[in-house]
């Protein structure tokens, strides 16, 4: 092995082991770190500024404390209205009045700290901001629900960045300051690095706040924003990537598959609520719902979670049909155009499938989420798909064999819309963990005519749980799955940053296209589909 | 710790596979190789050798430092402490004590305050002490004084902090005599010692490459970023209101081509496996925009992705972001009434004026816009009559070198002797020479048929098209023509184009095996093939149309006064990371 590899499988190794709890990976990395350093005479030294050793002593501490914390990153949170409408609305309402406390009322508010001061122990202000808007928070243990040294320990720990939750009730300090005096007080999200300051150089006045326009009335709340096709990493979806090369940089580039991560990383940067309509590309072969390249509407929203997407997507869809048709019912010629059209029905709300325990009713199988991990649930799905004569091409991993099942036995009963729900983790690499199902993510996917519509999550956002779902894929990498998501050490990184708790979900356009202008062949939705070249014929049996 | 189950179940050795399978991107991400080529000096510690040319200074500076951090251990105090109590910060101080007198000191026993921060500026006398300190609200003076510290603090404060070092200090208030509002310290602590100087700016992310890379941070830490993609998103929404009110409908048309064409440059090539060939990745629209004509649709436009297999710059992306628009039965006139009517709604979308500030140059867009010949301009800077010059190639060469001067650039000159024709030389003149100047909106109109081979020949100027392009600061913001209709013209001009690509092609890589060149590849080698389909489409026979196409990334830089292509797109392509 060449000495600069080695180097690098040294630092992933150090940092895996930095991460690993289970004494176990922990004695099976330090003993191949030992072997590899011993590989190198003389071994390399950390080369790091000082700079970057203070980050990274940072990221360390930060890191610890999450550890000490039972759920640093909590599904729950509650927001009853965006900052700049609570300012608008008390603003207006303490007009030129100060040290008022409007203690009847109860407001929730969420959004990344900025500043924070101290005066004494029990007593905390901080900066909120959100979307262009700032408020103060003031926090004292006298309006906490905590006792005094757990108020302390919370409001000691909160650093600049992080992502939290407020309730309380609206006032004006003595000061004038309009403000949210907060009963409860939770970070959603911690900033793992140092967040910088706000450049002061360039802003007017020293007030500024993240991602404040300068005409914040001229924008509406959602961003569309493009995200690049080119990347060095495809990921955000399980997917072959098409794989071109840049000539001058000498740099290979992957097409993207899903613009996922990109989005994510925007959403951490303070845009809370973004979408992009684009194309995406897989290197898959071509049916009749699937064309190499296809367009994809990928939305996200901060502090909404997947309960609150599978709604909005709900209101979208049916919306949508009742103003292209007048109602809810669509004909579709599912069967063929010389067969009699299928009624399709997007009255709300669709129905749910709870996708485990109905396979395990449906195929009479015992499936435990959480053990889904093991050789035996493997070889138990192997057994199951054999049993049902249900095909599923090698390799046959988890995932697939799942997959192959939830096809038989889920998918065919989905010609009404139907949401198929909480699906296992080793199937969903970047949605969350189910609040309150060990094994199972909070993911829903939309299914008409039995073809998958919509897939949205309430968005992973815990940065070292993401980096563990990252190895489990490279698990199926192994076994030959060249489709698992490959690790993104940019994307991660962006996480330990803070991403608010997120909804988000991904349509497919071209084949909503298809059912509403009942079309039979993605190929009829798009102007100029791939076809085989003319020359070739039978370019290549598949 | 789901992880963890998978890790003791494999039967196989799980870390090995595990760490060779990150391989491919742990070469992309941390392709460190200068720093590990060079690091190891046995025994010594591998600093990383800084890319600044400081890094000797920056060595010496550290050295210092450290054994300062020794010396505070020494006397057991710690230089990175673990916490400090504040009761203020700086601005809160500056806003209570805004009335205190010059020279007044505030009670000590009453208002005790605490303050912590970074050392910005330090200056020391004889038992006098002064030192800036910054906390995120602001700054405030440290005011020492030798009597009132304990035991050696004063000592300790002279020899052992330095500006950087993060601090915290109790004290009373007092207003200097000259009117700084301090903190009459009567104690101090190193909170963490500082060991490399700072850099000019300190305050908040101004490293570039980061702000590139970690576009999240920069975002949160530079307002006026995400101020550019929210108007970057504004702009692109007033696009589409714009060409829609015109009656314009949007398609999408594919990025994956058997064949890239619609503009000259090298595109970028994939594969697609089950069809088992290769595919080009989109050099332009235009071509199966034009389908859309042919196909009965008669106002289609396309905002859409296209990729260029070209150098990074501050004017050039490998991918962006540009409206192609197409309308049946106009001409290039009508086309420069949409542009102007394009760019000044988003102007007032964004600024709601029509005057803006580029990089310092006020930009006039009040309507309408000179329109201008491409002759008369050069005529207007150079003094040449192109009209009148002859078909004499060589005549015309030396006729121009002859009236640019002698001091012209050798790289402009080389370029003047490589044209092919009147037309090429009269572009290349115009680029020379005119281009940088025209800053303020102006439509430059009829292009040699030469440089042109989609546009349809002028109507009434034999050699010329009907073709527009619209330059605002320099640089070119968009392109339009009234299109070719006639295949057989459309065949001819093409295949000329590929013939010439060819020869140049064929010079290229003589030239290479002459040389053994380093680099194989050199900015001709690709191939350029012929899209047949898009002649038979014309044979189909495509209504008269005109057709503009216009940099979205471009107009965004000017209306965010963006100097870079990189400052409006989100994630740019980087070159691989460095470090």
């Amino acid at each position: 092995m060449a000495a600069e590899e080695s180097t690098l499988h040294l630092e992933e190794l150090r940092r895996l082991r930095s991460m690993a709890q289970h004494p176990r990976i922990i004695n099976l990395l330090s003993s191949e770190i030992s072997s590899l350093e011993q590989d190198q005479s003389p071994p390399p030294q950390e080369a790091r500024t000082a700079a970057e050793e203070a980050n990274q002593k940072y990221y360390e501490n930060r890191l610890n404390y999450i550890g000490t914390l039972d759920n640093p990153y909590p599904h729950e949170s509650s927001v009853s209205r965006t900052i700049s409408e609570y300012v608008k609305e008390y603003e207006g309402l303490l007009k030129d009045q100060r040290g008022v406390h409007l203690e009847d009322i109860t407001e929730s508010l969420a959004g990344m700290v900025m500043k924070q001061r101290s005066s004494g122990p029990g007593c905390f202000f901080y900066d909120l901001c959100g979307n262009g808007a700032r408020v103060q928070i003031y926090a004292s243990a006298s309006n906490s629900e905590l006792d005094e040294s757990e108020f302390l320990r919370v409001h000691s720990n909160v650093k600049r960045g992080d992502i939290v939750n407020v309730t309380g009730f609206p006032g004006k300090t003595k000061s004038g300051q309009i403000s949210i005096f907060a009963r409860s007080f939770v970070v959603l999200a911690p900033c793992l690095h140092m967040m910088p300051v706000v450049n002061p150089m360039k802003t007017e006045g020293t007030d500024w706040s993240p991602g404040r326009p300068r005409n914040p009335e001229t924008y509406s709340l959602k961003d569309q924003v493009e995200t690049p096709i080119l990347n060095t990493v495809a990921g955000g979806a399980t997917a072959r990537p098409f794989i071109t090369k840049h000539n001058e940089l000498n740099m290979q580039l992957y097409m993207r598959i899903a613009p996922k991560l990109y989005l994510k990383q925007l959403v951490v940067g303070g845009i809370e609520r973004v979408f992009e309509i684009s194309k995406q590309f897989r290197n898959e072969g071509i049916d009749l719902t699937h064309n190499p390249e296809f367009t994809t509407c990928e939305f996200y929203q901060a502090y909404a979670d997947y309960t609150r997407m599978m709604e909005l997507t709900e209101e979208m869809l049916s919306g949508m049909v009742k103003e292209l048709t007048g109602g809810y019912k669509i004909m579709y010629h599912s069967n063929g155009l010389d067969q009699d059209p299928i009624e399709i029905d997007f009255t709300p709300p669709f129905r749910r499938i709870d996708m485990i325990e109905e396979l395990n009713n449906l195929a009479n199988l015992n499936i435990n989420p959480e053990d889904l991990f093991s050789e035996e649930a493997n070889n138990e799905l192997k057994i199951a798909c054999s049993m049902y004569g249900i095909q599923c091409p090698p390799p046959e991993t988890t995932t697939r064999l799942l997959d192959k099942l939830v096809g038989h036995f889920l998918e065919e009963q989905c010609v009404n819309p139907t949401f198929i729900i909480n699906h296992p983790e080793i199937m969903s690499p970047l949605a969350k963990w189910h609040r309150s199902r060990p094994g199972l993510t909070e993911r829903f996917e939309l299914f008409v005519n039995k073809h998958e519509l919509c897939n949205g999550y309430t968005e992973l956002n815990n940065p070292i749980v993401q980096r563990q779902r990252f190895a489990n894929q490279l698990k199926d990498r192994q076994s030959g799955d060249d489709e698992a998501m490959p690790l993104d050490e940019g994307f991660c990184r962006a996480l330990e940053y803070g991403l608010p708790p997120t909804g988000g979900v991904g349509i497919g356009i071209d084949r909503l296209c298809m059912l509403l202008t009942d079309s039979l062949n993605i190929k009829e939705v798009i102007p100029f589909p791939t076809m085989k070249p003319q020359d070739q014929p039978s370019a290549r049996p598949s | 710790m789901d992880a963890v189950r998978l890790w003791s179940l494999s039967s196989s050795h799980p870390l090995k596979q595990l760490i060779r399978t990150t391989t491919t991107r742990l070469v992309i991400r941390c392709c460190s190789s200068s720093s590990t080529r060079t690091a190891p000096k046995p025994g010594g510690r591998g600093r990383r050798l800084s890319t600044s040319t400081s890094t000797s200074d920056k060595d010496a500076v550290r050295a210092i430092r450290l054994n300062k951090v020794q010396e505070l251990r020494s006397k057991g105090l710690e230089p990175y402490a673990y916490s400090w109590e504040r009761t203020h910060s700086a601005n809160q101080l500056q806003d209570i004590y805004k009335h205190l007198g010059n020279g007044e000191e505030s009670k000590p026993e009453n208002d005790g305050v605490s303050i912590a921060g970074r050392i910005v500026a330090r200056r020391a006398f004889g038992k006098l002490a002064f030192l800036t300190l910054r906390d995120d609200s602001g700054t405030i003076q440290l005011y020492c004084e030798k009597e009132r510290l304990a035991d050696d603090q004063f000592d300790q404060l002279k020899s052992l902090v330095d500006i950087g070092d993060i601090v915290g200090a109790t004290g009373s208030i007092k207003r200097t005599e000259k009117g700084e509002l301090s903190v009459y310290v009567n104690s101090f602590a190193v909170l963490t010692k500082s060991l490399l100087p700072l850099p000019d700016k300190y305050h908040g992310l101004t490293d570039v490459d980061k702000r590139y890379r970690q576009r999240y941070v920069d975002m949160i830490a530079n307002p006026e970023v995400a101020d550019v993609f929210r108007k970057r998103a504004k702009v692109v929404s007033e696009i589409r209101k714009t060409v829609e009110s015109f009656g314009f409908i949007e398609v999408e048309t594919p990025v994956l081509q058997g064949a890239a064409g619609g503009a000259e440059a090298r595109p970028f090539v994939t594969y697609h496996n089950s069809l088992g060939r290769d595919l080009y990745l989109r050099i332009a629209t235009e071509l199966h925009l034009k389908r859309m004509l042919v196909g009965g649709f008669e106002k289609v436009y396309e905002i859409g992705r296209i990729f260029r297999n070209e150098g990074i710059s501050t004017r050039h992306n490998p991918e962006f972001t540009t409206i192609e628009m197409y309308e049946a039965y106009s001409d290039y006139e009508s086309m420069m009434n949409m542009t102007e009517e394009i760019v000044t709604r988003c102007a007032l979308a964004v600024h709601g004026k029509l005057t803006l500030d580029y990089q310092g140059v006020e930009i006039y867009l009040e309507r309408p816009w000179r329109r201008e010949t491409m002759h008369n301009l050069v005529k207007e800077a150079t003094g040449i009559t192109f009209n009148e010059l002859g078909n004499d190639l060589q005549v015309a060469k030396e006729v121009t070198l002859k009236n640019l001067g002698a001091d012209l650039d050798y790289k402009y000159k080389s370029s003047i002797e490589a044209c092919s024709s009147i037309g090429h030389l009269l572009n290349e003149v115009f680029e020379i020479v005119v281009e940088p100047k025209l800053v303020q909106p102006t439509f430059v109109l009829d292009y040699p048929i030469e440089i042109s081979p989609l546009a349809k020949p002028h109507r009434r100027h034999a050699g010329l098209t009907e073709r527009f392009e619209l330059f605002i600061c320099g640089r070119e913001l968009a392109n339009a023509f009234s299109e070719l209709t006639d295949p057989m013209d459309q065949r001819r001009r093409l295949e000329e184009q590929v013939r010439q690509h060819n020869e140049k092609r064929a010079a290229a890589i003589s030239g290479i095996d002459s040389a053994e060149d380093k680099r194989e590849e050199t900015d001709e080698s690709y191939e350029v093939t012929l899209d047949d389909d898009f002649l038979t489409a014309l044979e189909y026979g495509m209504p008269p149309a005109s057709g503009m196409g216009l940099g979205i990334d471009r107009l965004v830089m000017l209306l965010t006064n963006s100097a870079s292509i990189r400052d409006v797109i989100a994630f740019p392509v980087l070159k691989i990371q460095q470090q």
